[in-house]
């Protein structure tokens, strides 16, 4: 009886394995959002790299799964989501000021799932993509209609040492051998489509390697100087936002002028990623088996995927998302 | 189908030991050493990014705001903690006054003429995060977070001109509302008892950089001015034991703060109070909480620190160097090795 069950269970565990679903976000892939006239800033709030914040209790509402259950409570992320909108209007203030006239914020900070901007706080003038899954997970809802890209909130890159360094759900990741952070990243899908990165804030280890990744320049706002993972020399929120405002204006002025450039890169993209270690294996073998995608795999928790569209890579991000959030 | 039911059976019983496993598995102690985290050994660093945010010209004060000796403060389980880490909602109420208090330093010492303000957040219980961020004083500079390097007095540096410390408590075995000292029952550098305000003037002092201010109980008062010498000083309570006290009005320790700040600049700016120099190198003994000896990993790690001898029983050390900021360092090993989150 047993020599019968272990295929039987071998094939029940393959025929799981084939079974790992499509993203829920496919369907949606195709849809804008509505034109609006004028200059058109796309922006997209992190919080990790916002003024003040040094410790995951602060990011983190706490639904959103078993690992974070226990990390906040009332005083925590509850103020920092008013800080985190603040900063976002002061952000469309200052492109405002420098002409521009049109603003979509689209949450790019996991906490609460993507859910973290409080909408009746926020400028009123801006459209908020908000809530998990969405197809193109930090830049969905991007298209070449946008005049111009600012990362507010930034966070350094996976194993760097900044303030809740992390990048997506890799330990590492490269296009073209190309190392990129999340900034990199999501620039890369904007740059297909002719939009550049105008405005980049977090804490100084993000600028920096931030520079080296967009060697085109865009304004810097250093929010904070990162003395530990949890731990930095920080200023007062009043300030962080007189330096968005005047470092938004600086940059919707300087974009206008034609000072920044797409960040692209050769075709065919080779997209080299490891998945973050800490990840059970079971993680590992739905990633392995999603069907669209058709991963080579190059190490234990390593894949290699070769595409001719950034925006394919993007679909691959919110696969990979809703696989390690599930 | 039948022939299943022991399959599953043994699928359960397999997936409960794997459940029981891995949550034995959660359990076990962190062992990474204290080197190996981003934060607890960079003093340095954070030193040189403070110093890039620093005036060149101008008065600068470095305060570091510790919340036992605050103004009302009695008690360490309902007040001292967040919900979030076992305590109260009591919290809250002292996140504001410990706020507040920095405020009145700030607007003392601005008034006297310091122009810049650096706060460092001292008190552990939510994580070096007490300061309420959006109504601090907007021209301070506030370090918070843990772990941190030296912990009391991250980024510190010559160009500061003086240190005060607020809502501070009196040394572990003193006589004062929730007396303690970092992981310590005793800590001395030849020979001289240092409280943790004695140890943030004593890493300021090597710097030439004077403790200007004290605030917290009787107790706390009395001896820090016994080990750093003179300077101004608010005494917020009497206490009566660790967990009571005769408290002055908050309004009241606000007002004192602020005249207090203001004198203590003036007499820096006049050279009337000095740092807090001791002869080198510097020869530390210590003894770790009587709780943490009684853990062996807690005295085998804090032993295979660099330069850390065992010395004088059971939980005791000696260390010996000619840098205080070493010194802090190592200290702060220790508090990570006996403290982490």
């Amino acid at each position: 009886m047993r020599f019968f069950l272990v295929p039987l269970l071998l094939c029940l565990a393959f025929a799981l394995q084939a079974q790992t679903p499509p993203p829920s976000s496919a369907p949606f892939r195709d849809k804008q959002i509505p034109h609006e006239a004028g200059f058109r800033v796309f922006i997209v709030p992190d919080m990790e790299g916002m003024g003040s914040a040094v410790d995951i209790r602060e990011v983190i509402a706490g639904n959103e799964g078993e690992r974070y259950k226990e990390l906040t409570g009332p005083d925590y992320w509850d103020r920092f989501r008013l800080l985190l909108t603040q900063e976002v209007n002061a952000t469309i203030r200052g492109a405002r000021a420098a002409g521009a006239r049109s603003f979509v914020v689209n949450e790019g900070h996991g906490g609460n799932l993507f859910a973290n901007v409080l909408p009746w706080e926020l400028d009123s003038s801006a459209i908020l993509v908000r809530g998990f899954p969405k197809p193109l997970v930090m830049v969905t809802g991007i298209d070449s209609s946008f005049g111009t890209l600012m990362f507010t909130g930034a966070h350094a890159n996976a194993g760097s040492p900044g303030v809740l360094a992390h990048n997506f759900a890799f330990d590492t990741f490269t296009v073209n051998g190309n190392v990129l952070n999340e900034v990199g990243i999501n620039a890369l899908i904007a740059g297909e489509l002719g939009v550049s990165v105008s405005l980049v804030s977090g804490d100084d280890v993000l600028i920096e390697e931030t520079r080296k990744i967009l060697a085109d320049g865009f304004v810097a706002i250093v929010t904070k100087r990162a003395v530990g993972r949890s731990a930095a020399i920080t200023y007062s929120p009043a300030k962080v936002r007189r330096m968005l405002q005047a470092g938004a204006a600086e940059a919707v002025r300087r974009e206008r002028r034609g000072d920044f450039k797409p960040f692209t890169m050769e075709r065919p993209y080779r997209v080299e990623f490891a998945l973050r270690q800490t990840y059970p294996d079971s993680v590992v073998r739905e990633i392995a088996a999603l069907p669209e995608f058709k991963l080579e795999k190059t190490g234990s928790r390593s894949f290699r995927y070769v595409t001719d569209s950034a925006r394919r890579m993007g679909w691959l991000l919110d696969a990979i998302e809703e696989t390690v959030i599930r | 189908m039948k022939g299943l039911l022991p399959v599953f059976a043994l699928l359960q019983l397999v997936a409960m030991r794997a459940a029981a496993q891995a949550q034995q598995d959660t359990t076990p102690r962190d062992t990474t050493p204290p080197a190996a985290y981003f934060g607890v050994t960079e003093y340095r660093l954070a030193r040189e990014k403070l110093e890039l945010d620093m005036q060149h010209n101008g008065f600068s004060v470095y305060i570091i705001a510790d919340m036992e000796g605050l103004a009302g403060a009695v008690r360490n389980a309902t007040e001292m903690r967040p919900v979030s880490r076992g305590g109260t909602p009591q919290h809250e109420r002292f996140r504001q006054e410990l706020t507040d208090e920095v405020n009145a330093l700030i607007s003392g010492a601005r008034a006297a003429g310091a122009t810049q303000f650096i706060v460092n957040e001292g008190h552990g219980g939510t994580l070096f995060r007490n300061v309420l961020v959006d109504r601090l004083d907007p021209d301070a500079i506030l370090i918070r977070g843990y772990p941190k390097p030296i912990v009391m007095s991250t980024g510190l540096n010559p160009m500061v001109d003086a240190i005060m410390i607020v809502g501070a408590h009196a040394n572990a075995g003193s006589p004062g509302v929730i007396s303690h000292n970092f992981a310590f029952d005793s800590f001395t550098v030849n020979g001289k008892v240092l409280n943790e305000a004695g140890i943030a003037a004593f890493i300021g002092g090597e710097m030439g950089v004077p403790m200007a201010l004290a605030s917290g109980d009787d107790a706390l008062v009395a001896e820090t001015r016994d080990m750093v010498g003179p300077l101004e000083t608010v005494t917020v309570k009497t206490a009566f034991s660790r967990s009571a006290a005769a408290v002055l009005s908050p309004a009241t320790v606000q007002r004192l703060l602020r005249q207090a700040a203001r004198r203590a600049v003036r007499r820096v700016k006049a050279g009337q109070l000095r740092p807090l120099t001791l002869e080198k190198p510097y020869r530390v003994r210590f003894c770790l909480r009587r709780s943490f000896t009684e853990d062996s990993w807690i005295r085998q790690t804090v032993g295979r620190l660099e330069g850390v001898t065992a010395s004088g029983g059971q939980g005791c050390f000696a260390y010996s160097s000619g840098s205080a900021e070493a010194v802090g360092n190592m200290l702060n090993e220790v508090e990570w090795t006996v403290l982490k989150p």
